[in-house]
This record gives C-alpha cells, sequence and structure tokens, in this order.
C-alpha cells in the first residue's frame, strides 16, 4: 500500500473520531430525567441518540458512494442525513411535550437563552433543571448531528477508497470506531448535557484528547487489515 | 416520467408508510412493557414503597434491544431468502412472503423470552421491599408484548428488503442499497430505537406515569418514584398505559420516524431526478456529482425549514403558556 494511502486512511479515522467525540458534546442530552420533563434534552443515552443519526446520515452516504467518488459531497450526504433525523426528533420532542404534557421548552443551565435572550428562569418548574427542547439547545444539537454524520461518513468513505473494504465491513467497522468515541464523550459527560453553553461542554479538551489515542490505534488496526488481508475484505 | 422512476417513488412511500407503523408500535412495546427510560421510575416506586402491578422489563436501552430484534430477524429472513428464491426462479417475491414473517416470528419469541426473564429477575431483586411477583401480570403481558413487537420487526424487515431490493423492484438492479438485509435491519433498528426512546417515552414518562400530579410543568424531583398505580378502573397495569399512549404518544413517534425516512429518501431521490442521474445512473461521472449536491442541497433547506419551524413554536408555546405560576 502507497504510504499516502496509509496517511490518508489513519487521518481519516482520527479526524473522524475527533469529530464524533464533539459531536457528542454538542447534542442534548437529558436521559432518563428527560423523560420525565426534568431535565432538558433529549430523553435517551448519548450513545444511543448519537448512533441513531450517524445510522441514518450513514444510509444516504452509502447511497451517495455507489455513484460519487467525491469524499466531500459523501461526507455532506453523511452529515446532512444526520442533522435531518436530529432536526425532526427534537422538534416532534417539543411537540409532545407541549401538546402531550404541556410543558414549555426551557433550559436549565443559563437564565436567557445566548441566541434569541429570551428569559428562562420564569418558565422554569421548581426542583426540575429545565424541560424541553429550547432554541438555543437545538441549534447546538443540529450543529452536533451535523458533525457526527460527517464524522461518520467520512470514516466509512476512507474505508471503502482507501482501504478497500466492503460496503458492509466499512459500515461496521466505520460505526465501531464511532460507537469507541461516543462512549469516551458519554463517559466525559456525565449524565446530562444541554450543548456548547452548558458548564460541561468545558470539559471537552479531556475528551478529544482521549477520543485522539483511541482513533489513532483504531486507525493502525484498520491499516493493518487492510494491508495484511489486502483485498480479502 | 419514466415507470422506473416512478416506481421508484412509489417503494419510497411504502417504505415512509411502513416506518410509521414500525415507531408507532415500537413505542407501544416499549410502553407496553415498560422498558428505557420511564422504567427508571417503576424500578425507584418499590424502593419508595409504592408497591406496583407495573411490568418491569428493562432488557437494554431500546435502541440496542431492537437492532438485535431486527438483525435476528433480518440474518434469519436472509438465510431463509438463499434457500427459497432458487425455488421460485422470476418471482423472488413468493421466498420473501415466506420468509420474512418466519425471521421475524424467531425474532419475537426471543423478546418474550427476554421480557419473561427481564421482569422476573429486576421484580425478584426487589423483594426486600416487598414487591410481589404477580404472575397474571406476567402472563398478561407476554402475548401483547410480542404482538407490538412482531409488528415493529417486521415492518423494519420489510424495509430492508424492499431497501436492498428497490433497484430490483423498480426495475433497474444497479439502484439496490449496497448494504446487506441484515445491516439495513440493523441501522433502522437502532434508529427505531432511538427515536421511539428520545420521542415517545416523554408521554409515557411525563404524563401517564405521574398522572395524578399538576399537568403542565416537568416532574419535580420529589415526584420521582411516586408513579400514579390506580387507573380509571382498578389498579393500573400496562394495558392502560399503552391504550392512553395510542391516543398521541405513539402516532407521534411514529411520525418522526416517518417523517425522516421520507425526508432522507426523498431529498435523495429528488436529487438523482434533479441532477439527470434517473434513469440512465451514469455513476462516478460529473452527473453523479450533481445528483448527491442537489441531494445535499434539499437537506440542508430541509434542516432550515424544521430550526425555523422550532423557533416559531417555540415563540408560541411560551407566549401560549406563559410562565410557570404554580408553587
Amino acid at each position: 500500500m502507497e504510504p499516502v494511502l496509509m496517511i490518508l486512511i489513519v487521518g481519516c479515522v482520527v479526524i473522524g473520531g475527533l469529530l464524533a467525540s464533539l459531536g457528542a458534546h454538542l447534542l442534548p442530552v437529558g436521559g432518563a430525567p428527560a423523560a420525565m420533563g426534568t431535565a432538558t434534552g433529549i430523553a435517551t443515552g448519548t450513545v444511543q441518540i448519537m448512533l441513531g443519526a450517524v445510522m441514518t446520515g450513514l444510509f444516504t452516504a452509502a447511497s451517495v458512494a455507489t455513484f460519487s467518488d467525491s469524499l466531500l459531497l459523501v461526507s455532506l450526504s453523511g452529515a446532512v442525513g444526520a442533522t435531518v433525523m436530529m432536526c425532526v426528533v427534537m422538534f416532534m420532542a417539543n411537540v409532545l411535550y407541549a401538546f402531550g404534557c404541556g410543558i414549555v421548552p426551557v433550559s436549565g443551565r443559563v437564565d436567557v437563552d445566548p441566541i434569541t435572550k429570551e428569559p428562562q428562569a420564569p418558565y422554569r418548574t421548581p426542583q426540575t433543571d429545565g424541560h424541553g427542547v429550547p432554541n438555543v439547545v437545538y441549534v447546538s444539537g443540529t450543529i452536533g448531528g451535523f458533525l457526527a454524520g460527517f464524522a461518520g461518513a467520512l470514516m466509512y468513505y476512507a474505508l471503502l477508497n482507501y482501504a478497500h473494504f466492503s460496503a458492509g465491513l466499512a459500515a461496521i467497522v466505520a460505526l465501531s470506531i464511532f460507537v469507541a468515541n461516543a462512549i469516551l464523550a458519554a463517559y466525559n459527560i456525565r449524565g446530562t448535557i444541554e450543548g456548547f453553553h452548558d458548564p460541561k461542554f468545558k470539559r471537552l479538551p479531556k475528551a478529544l484528547i482521549s477520543s485522539f489515542a483511541v482513533s489513532l490505534l483504531c486507525g493502525i488496526v484498520v491499516l493493518l487489515a487492510a494491508t495484511i488481508l489486502g483485498g480479502a475484505l | 416520467m419514466p415507470i422506473e422512476v416512478v416506481l421508484l417513488f412509489a417503494w419510497m412511500l411504502v417504505i415512509a408508510f411502513l416506518a410509521f407503523i414500525a415507531c408507532t408500535f415500537e413505542d407501544l412495546e416499549s410502553d407496553m412493557g415498560s422498558q428505557s427510560n420511564p422504567n427508571s421510575q417503576v424500578q425507584l416506586a418499590a424502593q419508595v414503597g409504592q408497591v406496583n402491578r407495573f411490568f418491569n422489563k428493562a432488557i437494554s436501552g431500546e435502541p440496542l434491544s431492537n437492532a438485535m430484534y431486527c438483525v435476528t430477524a433480518g440474518t434469519i429472513a436472509w438465510l431463509l431468502l438463499r434457500q427459497f428464491e432458487p425455488l421460485v426462479p422470476g418471482e423472488e417475491w413468493k421466498a420473501a412472503v415466506l420468509a420474512i414473517p418466519i425471521g421475524v416470528l424467531a425474532a419475537t419469541m426471543i423478546n418474550m423470552i427476554f421480557s419473561a426473564t427481564s421482569h422476573c429477575g429486576r421484580t425478584a431483586a426487589q423483594k426486600r421491599f416487598q414487591q410481589p411477583i404477580y404472575l397474571d401480570v406476567l402472563y398478561g403481558h407476554l402475548v401483547p408484548i410480542g404482538a407490538h413487537a412482531f409488528m415493529t420487526t417486521f415492518c423494519i424487515t420489510c424495509i430492508a428488503y424492499i431497501q436492498s431490493n428497490i433497484g430490483t423492484l423498480s426495475g433497474n438492479p444497479a439502484l439496490n442499497h449496497p448494504f446487506a438485509l441484515p445491516l439495513l435491519g440493523f441501522i433502522w433498528g437502532i434508529t427505531v430505537g432511538a427515536i421511539g426512546s428520545s420521542t415517545g417515552d416523554v408521554h409515557y414518562g411525563a404524563e401517564r406515569e405521574f398522572q395524578d400530579r399538576p399537568f403542565g410543568e416537568g416532574k419535580r424531583v420529589v415526584y420521582h418514584g411516586k408513579i400514579t398505580r390506580y387507573a380509571e378502573c382498578g389498579v393500573r397495569t400496562q394495558k392502560d398505559i399503552a391504550g392512553f399512549c395510542l391516543k398521541f404518544g405513539a402516532p407521534c413517534t411514529g411520525m418522526t420516524f416517518g417523517l425522516i425516512i421520507l425526508f432522507e429518501s426523498w431529498r435523495s431521490m429528488v436529487g438523482m431526478q434533479l441532477g439527470g442521474f434517473l434513469p440512465a445512473l451514469p455513476a462516478f461521472t460529473a452527473t453523479g456529482d450533481m445528483a448527491a449536491i442537489f441531494g445535499i442541497v434539499l437537506g440542508l433547506l430541509i434542516v432550515a425549514a424544521l430550526m425555523v419551524g422550532n423557533l416559531v413554536f417555540v415563540k408560541w408555546v411560551r407566549k401560549k403558556y406563559g410562565p410557570f405560576v404554580g408553587v
């Protein structure tokens, strides 16, 4: 295998891993408390919602990779797919909170929405950490979905076209590397996070360092598999 | 418009419809067996002295358990398809009619076994809190859980089958999705679970589990574990909850997944049409790139529309409901 290809494979995997970690920190994750309207965000775990979004993006990216050989276009297709998934989920969650439970979307971490400047504190239920998906959280989730989808599709493209894996194997390997990074991010988040305005977002550098280490290791393993097994995959 | 293109769009709509049904039943299945996030309250209930007749199954997070059922169903269906398809040359759909339900049935049985062991195990662990294992609750919920799970897994496996053969079905085999049937089952199993968990849980967790608490506010930490134990008539079980969530939470959840599949397939196919890719399919050319670009632009337009929609919706809700006035 040419050295340029080797660098490309490892580079794409590392960049994908770092973007996955960054994306996970931007997604509004409320976990179990969000299902009771006790915390802001989406009512599920970090890894679960990330996987759901990236899978949707990867589905479209894999279709696009059958007729386009542009790295940027395939990655962007995956990114937009994941973003669409996140946007629909967050919007419909708000519809359910509003019409199903009569709950107003409000942030628990800031008193004024940093984007729309809407006051948050007067709308918040006492003894809760916010509820629903307010606008700043929605924007953060959209960016997070875009980055996560881009990361998944980028790794898929590199494994498919540079490491010459088959489509199915490339998808499984890309998702596995993605899950490793998402779980690392979930450990760093520890429960719930609202997005870039959350104080927990400041923990990001540590997660990026560990993500870099894990992705580099994954990249080397992929490289070994591609070099030793050649076209057998 | 060529018939291949019309058929492609028709199959896309069938997939979106199946997705709607799949996610509706997925949410109902998690309500019927109390899985996922709101189940934390059922677990907590006995510990705070609230002995209850809820079915307590927390096999795992919804995405992973659904992925497992869909992959199991997809793998068995795929293996059977390999065996049956040579028997009916030219009429391969006949093999699918037999193979998919058998695969799904196997996955449903695994679900029911997991549900039974999960409920018994978890409730037995709460013996120290005087929580009994009600045998009528165990027997009475297994069949409804299996029935709902069958519908979910069946629809997802059908979606995976159609997508992996969409080109063949619409007359242009080059358009078949590159992923095999079990992998597509895995993808949509994870996604359907993620959506059922993140959207559908809200109606069960924030409303139905705490129905004797004030409506229109987030559920306070002091309420946690103190779930509503009495139904409109008698003691509440999960059967009352599924009926309630079917009125709003489950269809909303179904619509979420249906919309995602519709938007994703629609933007890809309209992109192909606008880029001039259909029906000749000149792959790896400038036309292919144009199809991808149109798909991306359409996707970004959908994202922008949803962002504006959420902005308007949140503003409207805040104005309509007003600030918090309780105590």
